[in-house]
């Protein structure tokens, strides 16, 4: 008993003990939420809505996606668990210094990693042509995902240059510094990223841009962007998505919600469920959600590379991916269970802002692949 | 030292007449008709020479005399017209010009290469393409088509040289050597192609037209790299270098404003400012190590410095020198052929990229012919970025050349193996 009260008085337990409490706070403080707490939703019966052999090929179709997915994920922790091994050999490529070394092995890990899982996504582009769901070429595909690698490429480069920097000065602590570098990064892109949304113009229609005014001054916003997405050329599938905040907020409408196949009161509860999203700060909610991941994954990192001197040496660099990857993996639960969270926030609020359940349920049940 | 079976002979003094080179392209008239006459009738003979080397195993003497006065002719009308030598070429096709051939006698070769001449010229002739021109490929009309049209190196020397010779009645060596360098390769491409020899073209500048001038430039690149190349970093090159482009993007916008603040200052004090000149002589260290990086012409990651001897494809930079007032107000307006120049080198440069990935991703080593083509390109930018950047006064040199010995340092001579350009 003597020895726990001895250790929990220690300066760095009570530093972790403190650290937990205010993580605790922070988690609390950002599920947070709008909708009543007394709503007890019933039980959907799918079949309500969707024919028999409608739900058995969306089955069909998804247990075969969630299957590669687990594979492809098997796959990658296994390559990346090779290369923590033996990816320091690849140093022998390199003339730049530390960190430019730390950068090249960075970006080899993920080049690695995306020569293992080419089978997978083209398998997956298969799968998805079969259903009508992309229209996209197996070459257009490994040129896309190639030269996506290329932005990939930069990020890592920053990140590292950033992490290794900081663990040459501050040693074990640059993480200290490094997470929160990284967290305000993370803030400035969220900021921009609307800027970087590709094929896009903005909303032309005028009976949907006034009642998405509308909807916008209900839910308390102003001046937010709608713009509409090019995306027919690639995929069939309806989508939105909400972006930025403050003075960038905008709601990006894809092309092919647009058609014919949605009502416009489908549309409307549509923008109305994005604003919501926007009204709820939910892009800044996600940065606090990284701080939360991030803050202790950096600490992990710097502790599990101290066998490899510590992120300072570039031979620490796969095994940093590796962890990384790993811990990003085991949070991808946890983060799907606050992205729901959001998702029925914002449609709580579409909902009592439309008074329209009716196309909130139209736009779910158009929303489905075609059968 | 030159051991191939064709190599390229010069005995031109560089004298040009002005007249001669003012009307220089309608004098060729006559030549470059007789050339095409020529081709048609090597093209009918050449399938004849093809059928008979499978069977026979090597090209008969009669053919092969008619398809080396062919090539040489060839040579020699392009040399003429690009202002690679001075008098008018014989309609023969005989020995004897400035800019001359000599081709081995038929040799036995191997069936299987001539039974797919035609397409493994096809690296080759993309390199005549960036040379000497589409026009004067085997593939100048499909070429032409997907928008690879050009003068090449040879067009571009030539046009410069044609207002030198006009002005002054000379040929500037460095335009001559590119000029002669470009029409050795395509001499050898050809030669290959029309089954005189069974060597593969070698795209080596170095080895291309006998005795090359020795210069002490003072930008001058020093190349130490060891042609193996590890296929996983070459199989992404064109992405990894992305940081590299990023920053050195970012420290171009500062290079520019050095520039012109080194400008001004020259212009004033007659000599650039020592941390002007130190900054941005690190820039073109750098630049030529990402460019190195990214072409394949060197293998290992930059380092994003620009520090001197940190990169196996080396730019040496000597200290700062006085320069002419006059040259340095009207900079930018004298760099502009060097800048025509570079842009043609940049095209060799991009098939050297191509032809070396290839080479990279299959053997894992990058051909030595195409590595020091890479590093003669990227010297003459180097030099052309340094000339405008007031880094130097010395006008880029155009052809390929070599530096004086140097004496390695100790840790050079440890660790390295001898420089080859």
């Amino acid at each position: 008993m003597r020895r726990i009260t001895r250790r929990l008085s220690r300066p760095t337990t009570l530093a972790v003990l403190a650290g937990a409490a205010l993580w605790v706070w922070a988690a609390h403080s950002l599920w947070s939420t709008t909708v009543p707490g007394s709503l007890h939703l019933p039980d959907v019966e799918p079949t309500r809505f969707f024919s028999d052999s409608f739900l058995e090929r969306t089955a069909s179709y998804s247990r075969f996606l969630e299957i590669l997915a687990l594979l492809a994920t098997l796959t990658l922790l296994g390559v990346l668990a090779v290369y923590a091994r033996r990816g320091h050999r690849l140093m022998r490529e390199s003339a730049a210094g530390r960190v430019g070394t730390g950068m090249l092995l960075g970006m080899l890990g993920f080049a690695v990693v995306w020569l293992a899982e080419v089978p997978f996504g083209l398998i997956a582009v298969w799968w998805q042509r079969r259903y009508d769901i992309s229209h996209q070429s197996y070459v257009a595909w490994v040129f896309e995902s190639f030269f996506a690698l290329g932005s990939t490429f930069l990020f890592v480069s920053v990140a590292l240059a950033i992490a290794m920097g900081l663990a040459g000065v501050l040693r074990r602590w640059w993480w200290a510094v490094a997470a929160p570098l990284f967290v305000g990064l993370s803030l400035l892109f969220t900021f921009v990223s609307p800027y970087f949304v590709p094929n896009a113009a903005p909303l032309r229609d005028p009976v949907l841009l006034a009642e998405a005014r509308a909807v916008e001054r209900i839910e308390g916003l102003s001046d937010t962007k709608l713009v509409v997405q090019n995306v027919h050329r690639f995929t069939t599938a309806p989508n939105a998505e909400a972006a930025g905040f403050g003075p960038t907020r905008t709601v990006v409408l894809w092309d092919t919600l647009l058609d014919d196949e949605f009502s416009s009161a489908e549309i409307r509860v549509v923008v109305a469920h994005e604003l919501a999203h926007l009204a709820h700060n939910d892009p800044l909610k996600f940065v606090g959600w990284l701080a939360l991941f991030l803050v202790p994954a950096t600490a992990l990192i710097a502790r599990l590379t101290r066998s490899r001197g510590g992120l300072a040496r570039p031979e620490a660099v796969p095994v940093a991916l590796f962890v990384l990857v790993a811990l990003q993996l085991l949070a991808t639960p946890l983060l799907n269970v606050v992205s729901r969270h959001e998702e029925a926030a914002a449609d709580w609020t579409a909902l009592t802002v439309t008074r329209d359940p009716a196309a909130e349920r139209g736009s779910c049940v158009d929303w489905q692949p075609p059968a | 030292m030159n051991e191939r079976p064709v190599r390229l002979r010069i005995s031109d003094d560089l004298m040009r007449g002005h007249g001669s080179v003012f009307f220089r392209v309608w004098f060729a008239l006559p030549f470059l008709l007789w050339l095409g006459l020529w081709a048609t009738a090597a093209f009918f003979v050449a399938i004849a020479n093809w059928g008979l080397t499978l069977v026979l195993g090597y090209s008969p003497a009669r053919l092969h005399r008619f398809f080396e006065r062919f090539v040489r002719y060839t040579t020699h009308v392009y040399a003429y017209l690009n202002l690679g030598a001075e008098p008018l070429p014989s309609f023969n096709g005989k020995p004897g010009y400035p800019i001359d051939l000599d081709i081995d006698p038929p040799a036995r070769q191997n069936r299987w290469t001539v039974a797919f001449r035609f397409i493994l010229v096809i690296p080759a002739m993309l390199l005549v393409t960036a040379l000497v021109g589409s026009g004067s490929s085997a593939y100048g009309f499909a070429s032409a088509q997907v928008g690879l049209a050009s003068a090449g190196l040879v067009g571009t020397a030539a046009m410069l040289g044609w207002f030198v010779g006009v002005l002054r009645g000379r040929m500037p060596r460095g335009l001559r050597d590119l000029v002669a360098y470009g029409l050795s390769y395509g001499a050898q491409a050809w030669a290959y192609l029309l089954l005189l020899t069974g060597s593969y073209p070698s795209s080596d500048p170095l080895t291309a037209i006998g005795p090359l001038a020795v210069r002490n430039d003072p930008v001058q690149l020093e190349a130490r790299d060891e042609l193996r190349r590890s296929r996983l970093t070459v199989f992404f090159r064109l992405l990894l270098a992305i940081p590299h482009l990023f920053w050195l993007s970012l420290w171009g916008i500062a290079a520019l404003l050095a520039a012109i603040a080194n400008w001004v200052a020259t212009l004033v004090a007659g000599i650039s400012p020592r941390p002007l000149h130190r900054f941005l002589a690190a820039y073109l260290r750098y630049q030529l190590h990402v460019g190195a990086y990214l072409y394949l012409v060197g293998n290992p990651f930059p380092g994003f410095a620009g520090d001197e001897r940190s990169y196996p494809i080396e730019l040496r930079v000597a200290g700062r020198e006085r320069q002419n007032r006059w040259t340095v107000l009207f900079r930018l307006l004298l760099a502009l052929p060097a800048l025509l120049v570079a842009a043609a080198y940049g095209s060799l440069l991009f098939v050297v990229a191509l032809l070396g990935w290839f080479a990279g991703l299959v053997t894992g080593r990058m051909p030595l012919g195409l590595r020091n083509a890479g590093a003669l390109a990227l010297r003459y930018t180097a030099q052309a970025y340094g000339y405008i950047f007031l880094v130097t006064g010395s006008y880029p040199y155009s052809g390929p050349c070599l530096a004086p010995a140097r004496p390695p340092t100790t840790t050079e001579a440890a660790t390295s193996p001898p420089p080859v350009a």
